[in-house]
């Protein structure tokens, strides 16, 4: 190669990285400053404004029609409940497929591994009637009802966990079980005291990948969830910007912004941990 | 030393036995809340099947590998494997807008229908009470304030003199009449309004209310043996058409409401192929699906790749690039999506800001799309960077070394060595990612709506709707509510979506080494 193609394709290299750069962060950029514009509606706002204020903010706060943190409050009951309920079915089932030996074992890791590519709204119109019946006789767990949805997404993560999880569980050596149960160790307590702790960083990514999961979810829960109060941020933000484009772009920007930042300060210091998740579970599966 | 860990011998038994009794008890109550329900046998049988099968395994010895498996099989199977087999069943039936419920509930509803007040009969005030201890009421005339004693079987005229009358000159009392108090009234409307005394051939009389009554003419008239329905008016014979509607003979256009849900066994499906006002909105959402979700990944890739190869040098403010670019891949993308919707709306957005323009972008199927693909780029191709900066790592670096001391360079090397192996190492993350992009929900309903859509010329699907998009809008839309319809495209997503990673599974071998 000769100096001066080397050196052309530095700068396209560096070119192709600003454009990539600036197609990035526009819309982090517009948000931005839209949440601070104090006129509230996309008709006045410049892309560099004039004035600052917080008004925008307090509308999340103040305005009884936006129940903002009623909505962050769901969503954030839901993703913990489900990250936090689905990782410890998930591990038990893994620690099942992965340890032992049973009837039926092969067939089930088959069906497991093609159930999780099915996303689980797929059967959103049959989902839709069950949860209604369901709702006649239990109202707690059934259609409109956060403990029905969060039924709802446990079973739509327990296949996509239990596989993640069965395959970390698989790199753990297997000495160490064998150790333990000479020492007189039941297979119970293999699983609680060798294997959740040995398991932890990667429980703690799977929670972290199912309560991102859960949180950007918005079939189900808009299909679910219709009363103003029991909404999702997901929903709750899309149903308030939706009605009127112009008049509620300066609050949502704000509350978008709001939401997202925790998370992706979350995701920014796991990045190591959550990348060497994903491209585990890929490489394997 | 695992007694140290406190769970263990007696302590764990009783945790156990105190976890198993809540369990238990819970269940036992859901089972007798459904019981006590109708048409609840299904969600009943379900919860005693739960109860036993919890019970059976955490009592019993011998199914050890079940303790573990049981919590997630009974989620994955009442959540998703039974809402997958109800789909399958409501495929296969007539199941929409004015056809919803079960052919025994709709048909009393259809006899309801089918009662008309008879005008010229005269209008009754109404005492109820009991003869014999069953339901019985005297009836005064409004017209010419004859009496009636009618119980459920006949009604008889009760000659002047046979009854006390009140100042108004309605019958209170007579032989052998009972009547009720207004206590046990209001604690029996629901008897009361159905109770039907005889009048003439097709009529008969019914409370209105707890003091008047009126005469009712059945005009459809149902035959139970040959299950039809006849107009008494016109005499028009209604015959089951088998899909879900009693249609009349003459014209089987014409149909009496409500409907019910029939099976109709693969009519739904052939719809989808044989229907053109099915057939046409489904070929075309079809194709915009696949070229979506093709185009998608191929363009995040694209952009995937060429930057873990320029980032995969060591060039300067490399962390500073790379934490910057992931981003899109940090923030949730509902919001994303959103925030990008707003973007580009025509009066208000920040693109036609930029630009000085008033480009309506939402509002023209081509560039409503290629919106959904820039906006899909954006969103993906942090996640490509990602995946393939790991699979270039992963190629060993004396690959690259035999290569360049027999001569190539680092075209050569790039294009013949890296590129085959990265796609190798990654086809089955591609084919996963073409799937999750084939249900693409997110972003086809927060951007565009799936549209936009002609309604004018009737059409049911937008120019972006994607085959999820469109059951969703089947099943849940505006207009008519098609269960049956969304349930069977369900189905093929589920066929197509299936197939392709089964393929793909079978490819990559790890069927055989689990």
């Amino acid at each position: 190669m000769t100096r001066n193609s080397l050196k052309s394709a530095k700068i396209g290299s560096h070119i192709f990285i600003w454009v990539l750069i600036v197609f990035t962060l526009f819309p982090i950029y517009v948000v931005i400053t839209s949440s601070f514009n104090p006129t509230g509606s996309l008709a006045t706002s410049s892309l560099i404004p004039k004035i600052w204020s917080l008004d925008n903010y307090k509308v999340l706060f103040n305005n009884p029609a936006v129940p903002y943190l009623t909505w962050v409050k769901n969503s954030v009951i839901l993703a913990v409940a489900n990250a936090i309920i689905s990782v410890f079915v998930g591990t038990a089932s893994a620690f099942a497929f992965s340890r032992m030996r049973f009837k039926g074992r092969k067939l089930g890791l088959q069906a497991l591994l093609l159930v999780q590519v099915f996303p689980s709204f797929l059967a959103l119109a049959a989902i839709y009637v069950m949860m209604e019946r369901v709702y006649t006789v239990f109202p707690a767990i059934g259609l409109g009802s956060l403990g029905g949805l969060l039924l709802i997404y446990l079973g739509g993560s327990m296949g996509v966990n239990a596989w993640l999880l069965k395959g970390y569980i698989d790199t753990i050596p297997l000495e160490l079980d064998e150790a333990a149960r000479i020492d007189g160790a039941s297979s119970f307590q293999v699983f609680w005291i060798i294997f959740f702790p040995l398991a932890a960083p990667v429980l703690a990514v799977t929670a972290l990948l199912s309560f991102i999961g859960t949180f950007n979810e918005f079939v189900l829960a808009s299909l679910f969830l219709q009363d103003v109060h029991s909404r999702t941020v997901a929903v709750g933000l899309q149903q308030f910007v939706g009605q009127q484009f112009g008049q509620n772009w300066g609050p949502f920007a704000a509350g978008s912004l709001l939401a997202a930042i925790p998370l992706v300060i979350l995701f920014l210091s796991l990045q190591r941990f959550i990348i060497g998740g994903l491209t585990q579970g890929a490489t394997k599966g | 030393m695992y007694r140290l860990a406190g769970f263990t011998g007696l302590k764990a038994q009783i945790f156990k036995i105190a976890f198993m009794s809540i369990i238990d008890a819970l269940l036992i109550w859901m089972f007798f809340a459904s019981m006590a329900k109708e048409d609840s046998s299904t969600l009943s049988a379900v919860i005693a099947t739960i109860f036993l099968l919890t019970n059976l395994v955490y009592f019993a010895k011998f199914t050890l590998p079940l303790k573990f498996l049981l919590p997630g099989l009974i989620l994955l199977v009442a959540f998703v494997v039974v809402p997958v087999v109800y789909t399958v069943q409501m495929s296969g039936y007539q199941y929409k807008t004015g056809n919803e419920i079960s052919k025994t509930d709709a048909l009393p509803q259809i006899q309801a229908n089918g009662l008309v007040l008879d005008d010229l009969a005269p209008t009754f005030d109404l005492v109820l009470g009991k003869v014999d201890g069953k339901w019985a009421a005297l009836l005064t005339s409004q017209i010419d304030q004859s009496v009636l004693l009618s119980t459920e079987e006949k009604s008889t005229v009760l000659p002047a003199g046979s009854f006390t009358a009140d100042e108004f000159g309605i019958a209170r009392q007579a032989d052998g009449f009972e009547p009720i108090t207004e206590d046990f009234a209001a604690n029996n409307e629901e008897s009361i309004i159905n109770l039907r005394f005889p009048y003439k051939d097709a009529s008969f009389i019914s409370p209105q209310g707890l003091d008047i009554a009126a005469v009712l003419t059945q005009t459809l008239v149902y035959d139970k043996d040959a299950d039809t329905f006849t107009d008494t008016l016109n005499g028009v014979l209604y015959k089951d058409n088998g899909r879900g509607n009693y249609a009349a003979e003459s014209d089987p256009s014409i149909t009496l409401t409500p409907g019910w849900r029939a099976w109709n066994a693969f009519e739904n499906y052939t719809k989808l192929f044989s229907d053109p006002n099915v057939r046409g909105p489904f070929i075309g959402v079809f194709i915009w699906t696949v070229s979506f979700a093709v185009i998608s990944v191929m363009m995040m890739f694209f952009v995937g790749l060429l930057l873990a190869v320029i980032l995969n040098q060591k060039i300067a403010l490399r962390r500073f690039y790379r934490s910057i670019l992931i981003l899109p891949y940090a923030i949730p993308s509902f919001m994303s999506i959103l925030i990008w919707a707003g973007m580009f709306n025509r009066q208000f957005g920040a693109i036609n800001a930029l630009f000085g323009t008033q480009i309506d972008f939402f509002n023209s199927p081509t560039l409503a799309k290629m919106v959904i693909l820039i906006v899909n780029l954006w969103l993906g191709f942090p996640y490509f960077y990602l995946i393939s900066s790991g699979a270039l790592q992963s190629i060993p670096s004396e690959l690259e070394e035999a290569a360049s001391i027999d001569g190539a360079n680092g075209r050569q090397i790039m294009g013949k060595i890296k590129l085959p192996l990265i796609l190798q190492i990654l086809s089955p993350l591609l084919i996963a990612s073409f799937a999750f992009n084939f249900n693409n929900f997110n972003i086809i309903y927060l951007l565009t709506g799936g549209g936009p859509t002609n309604v004018l010329e009737g059409q049911t699907a937008g120019a972006t709707d994607i085959l999820i998009t469109y059951t969703y809008k089947t099943a849940f839309g505006s207009q008519e509510q098609n269960l049956g319809l969304a349930s069977a495209i369900s189905m093929v997503i589920f066929f197509i979506v299936g197939s392709i990673s089964l393929w793909s599974l079978r490819r990559s071998k790890v069927l055989e080494t689990m």
